[in-house]
């Protein structure tokens, strides 16, 4: 039951209610008056169908472009007035929301419009569809919109209820499509894309979906940078990307980002945010690109600079240092570092990533880690320090000199300890490894010097390489080539120093004074010999050769010992008559034959003036002891030259008078190696480890079977033993096939 | 007190320091003595004998290995010898015994005691590693049985048959 209280409350409400509708009109006209209000206001703000557009190609969006239509019966002052009226009742909220629910309700009438256009466009795929949906969608806003005077409130609501609904409308098709309108208005500015913009932002999808928008910008750059730069780096494109971006870019953001700008520095401080993730972006796909491109970049060095130093200024934008350094390993590992590749190709690409990563990054820590794989396998290659060395003293003939004529020759570099008094000391670089030294910019010898621990190795070698080419002068040419050797070994010292070049001094003084003995010799007594004189300490261990020289040779060369024993009585000639040439007549019955032939064969043919049939055994017999290979060689050149005839296997007979060359004689020439006439570095290497040898087979001997880190332990006792224990079991492995050792259970012993 | 402790630290230290000093350079230069020995008999190509220190950390100790020199009696036998160097070596005669048991007439055939003058009163500096063990081979073809540790040896050194029988019966190959 209602108490007087609640009925005297409800009395109270009721009352306010009542005013507040009725407000002063006597009875209740003002209620009346209300009611004809909310009906107008109602009936303005019902939300319409604007119909079905006839064609969907055809609705030109024009003819809705104003104030949206509305009944011609209704009077916009009379509504104004009905507004007003329920504003002044304060039932403006109610109205709002009855509104809200309207649109709500009839928002089919717009989905319905969506499904059709998208379908138009799963057939015909053009964003134009699309931009005729949006502009179809941006009609149903307007139509039905509230006037302006009923506030923004209002406003801001119903626009918030539309978008809602339409975003929730839109279905995922439509995102595609939209990339693809606004692609196409990056590529090709049509009429409409100011408007486009414009109804973007009136339908608040220029905030939503300004991620899409940005994509389409990243997107459009990157194929740019694709399509235009891939594969070009002759000069920098970063200038002509920037231009790129401010005259096509940039006037396309303008209406997404700078909405609104009322002057350019406006539009530009609007723009500096979105403008440097752009930038970026560019930077990147830059960067990626390049990255990707390295190693053909660095085997197009120098003609790829401008490349470099884009790099380097993108790098500096975006930090992708880490990805740069893992895919040029990568493609090292891959395409350089493998069995196929010339040890020369590698240097040339190592000195090239040499001086490409100085520009893209000056401290060289990009460097360090790519050229610590290039060094590690360079190490492992046998022929790297001939190599080197060879380009050193500009024994290559194809050009491709490692060493620019331009560089200055300096002393080699030697890794120094930090100095702490340096004025100039920067702090390592962030990313820079444990390992990393900052060592200033040196010259590519010092280098490729340093790939190993010392430069002895290169000395020697070097030693080996001049005593070669020494050796390979011929008479006639002489002066001049060594004044040429003498050249480059006066700049190796400025790059080895004085003590290490003292050795090829040596030599060279050798060459000449072998020339003065000689003359000397002559002038006393004429020979026809003309020894090369070389000093036996100073010199690498040639290969020494049982040959004797037989018949007028062996005669020459006592009466030269001789003459020169005379003249310096204090040493003693040595021959070494496998070296060198020797120029010969033959006067045979019917022709005479005139040859420059290496001394075996010179010897053999002496021999054939004693008798003219010989077997291969009597031959080699004849001239002391030779190599089967190497005899069969030489006398094959005598057979090549018409003089020798190979009658039966082994039996060879002097042709005195010319024989028509016959079928040719079936006989399979064994590939005569090309036998260095110098032990070269490896040489010496075995016989150092022929040393190590009489240690292990000591320790074996009397200490019994051993494994191999007890005896390499156990080597440490023999003097200056450098050797790894890799190179050891490289070494003991040897031992094994050659029969001296066996192993077992990881224990060698010695083979009784 | 602190003043005290650091003016007593150093003083000890640097006693003790001379000491060490001292004998590490006398070790030193028998090291480097040995050293050199072991490369000149690595180098040394003589036949039959050969010696190596036991241990790369040690090298006052090594093992030997003497076989018996052709057409003597011991010729195509093996024996292990091992060598004790003095750090007084070699002003003082390494210490040798036999560790392959030799029926030798100057060899005890239970200790390996060797009864060779240099290896006693007449040994002199000049002589090495590789001296010695070339004296060792010879001694096993021309024993000295006028001073015999074997006395047995010596009695029956001039009946081959018997004294190689007596031999194979105690040699024990490596």
């Amino acid at each position: 039951m209602a108490t007087a209280a609640l009925r005297s409350q409800v009395q109270a409400k009721w009352n306010e209610g009542f005013t507040r509708l009725n407000r002063t009109e006597p009875g209740i006209s003002g209620l009346m008056s209300y009611t004809e209000a909310w009906n107008v206001a109602q009936e303005y703000l019902r939300p319409r169908n604007i119909g079905v557009a006839n064609s969907i190609q055809g609705a030109s969006p024009e003819t809705t472009h104003g104030e949206p239509e509305l009944d011609e019966s209704v009077d916009i002052s009379q509504v104004k007035t009905a507004f007003d009226l329920i504003n002044r009742s304060r039932r403006l909220p109610v109205m709002l929301e009855v509104f809200l629910d309207a649109v709500a309700d009839n928002f089919h009438m717009v989905v319905v419009d969506i499904q059709r256009y998208l379908a138009q466009y799963q057939v015909d795929r053009d964003p134009e569809t699309i931009l005729q949906l949006v502009f179809r969608l941006v009609e149903w806003y307007r139509t039905w919109a509230p006037i302006e005077e009923l506030g923004p409130t209002i406003r801001t609501a119903y626009t918030l209820t539309f978008q809602t609904r339409l975003f929730s409308a839109l279905p995922a098709e439509f995102l595609g499509g939209f990339k693809a309108l606004c692609a196409s208005s990056l590529v090709k500015p049509s009429p409409h894309t100011a408007q486009m913009w414009a109804s973007f932002e009136t339908l608040g999808m220029a905030d939503r979906y300004e991620g899409i928008v940005a994509t389409v910008g990243y997107e459009r750059i990157e194929h740019y940078i694709h399509e235009t730069y891939a594969k070009k780096w002759d000069g920098q494109i970063l200038p002509d990307l920037r231009k790129w971006m401010s005259t096509n870019i940039v006037p396309w953001m303008l209406p997404m980002y700078a909405k609104g700008a009322s002057s350019t520095d406006d539009a530009r401080s609007m723009l500096a945010n979105v403008g440097a993730r752009f930038d970026f972006h560019m930077n990147k796909t830059l960067c990626d690109l390049r990255t990707s491109e390295i190693f053909d970049i660095i085997v197009d060095y120098p003609d790829s600079e401008g490349a470099l130093k884009d790099l380097r200024e993108c790098l500096q934008r975006v930090d992708q240092r880490a990805t740069l350094v893992q895919a040029l390993r990568r493609a090292n590992h891959k395409r350089l570092l493998h069995p196929g590749a010339d040890t020369k190709i590698i240097l040339q690409q190592y000195v090239a990533t040499i001086k490409c990563l100085r520009i893209v990054d000056p401290p060289g820590v990009l460097l360090f880690k790519v050229a610590d794989p290039i060094r590690r396998y360079l190490r492992e290659r046998p022929d790297t320090i001939r190599s080197i060395v060879a380009n050193l003293v500009g024994d290559d003939d194809g050009g491709d000199s490692l060493v620019d004529e331009n560089d200055q020759p300096v002393p080699l570099q030697q890794q120094d300890a930090d100095n702490f008094n340096d004025p100039n000391w920067d702090p390592e670089p962030v990313d820079a490894g444990p390992e990393f030294r900052t060592n200033k910019p040196s010259d590519v010898i010092s280098t490729l010097v340093s790939i190993y621990d010392s430069k002895d190795l290169f000395v020697k070698e070097l030693q080996v390489l001049l005593a070669q080419r020494l050796l390979a002068i011929k008479e006639e040419d002489n002066t001049a080539k060594v004044d040429k050797e003498r050249r480059t070994i006066e700049i190796l010292k400025i790059r080895f120093g004085e003590a290490a070049m003292q050795v090829c001094e040596v030599m060279l003084k050798d060459m000449s004074d072998s020339k003065r003995i000689d003359t000397h010799i002559q002038s006393q007594k004429p020979s026809i010999v003309h020894p090369t004189i070389i000093s036996r300490n100073f010199w690498p261990a040639l290969e020494s050769s049982d040959i004797i020289m037989p018949g007028q040779f062996q005669e020459l060369q006592k009466a030269y010992a001789k003459e020169y024993t005379v003249s310096k009585p204090d040493k003693k000639l040595r021959w070494l008559p496998h070296l060198g040439t020797v120029h010969l007549e033959l006067e045979l019955r019917d022709r005479k034959v005139d040859v420059d032939v290496p001394p075996l064969e010179a010897a053999f043919i002496e021999l054939f003036s004693q008798k003219n049939v010989w077997t291969m055994e009597e031959l080699i017999a004849g001239v002391g002891s030779v190599d089967r290979t190497a005899a069969l060689k030489a006398l094959i050149t005598w057979i090549d030259l018409g003089v020798l005839k190979e009658d039966q296997e082994n039996v060879f007979r002097l042709l005195e008078v010319e024989e028509e060359s016959g079928p040719a004689p079936s006989r399979s020439v064994p590939m005569a190696v090309e036998e260095p006439a110098l032990t070269a570095a490896q040489q010496q290497h075995a016989d150092q480890m022929r040393l190590y040898w009489n240690f292990i087979e000591g320790m074996l001997t009397n200490l019994g079977p051993m494994s191999l880190d007890k005896i390499q332990s156990m080597l440490r006792l023999a003097p200056n033993y450098d050797q790894s224990i890799d190179q050891l079991a490289g070494f003991m492995a040897a031992a094994s096939r050659s029969g001296r050792v066996t192993s077992k259970d990881g224990l060698w012993m010695l083979n009784a | 007190m602190d003043q005290l402790t650091s003016s007593l630290a150093p003083a000890s230290v640097s006693r003790k320091s001379v000491a060490d000093a001292s004998s590490t350079t006398a070790l030193g230069s028998v090291t480097k003595r040995l050293t050199n020995e072991l490369m000149t008999l690595m180098m040394s190509s003589s036949p039959g004998i050969s010696a190596f220190p036991k241990s790369d950390g040690n090298l006052f100790e090594w093992i030997g290995t003497i076989e018996g020199a052709k057409e003597t009696i011991y010729s195509g036998l093996k024996f292990r010898i091992s060598i004790a160097f003095g750090p007084n070596y070699p002003y003082g005669a390494p210490s040798i015994k036999f560790d392959t048991p030799c029926y030798h007439p100057n060899v005890d055939i239970s200790s390996g005691a060797i009864c060779l003058d240099i290896l006693q009163d007449k040994w002199s500096a000049v002589y090495s590693v590789h001296t010695i063990l070339l004296s060792l081979q010879s001694l096993l073809g021309e024993p000295n049985n006028a001073s015999p540790l074997n006395p047995d040896a010596a009695a029956i050194w001039n009946s081959p048959t018997d004294f190689k029988a007596q031999l194979m019966k105690h040699y024990r190959p490596l």
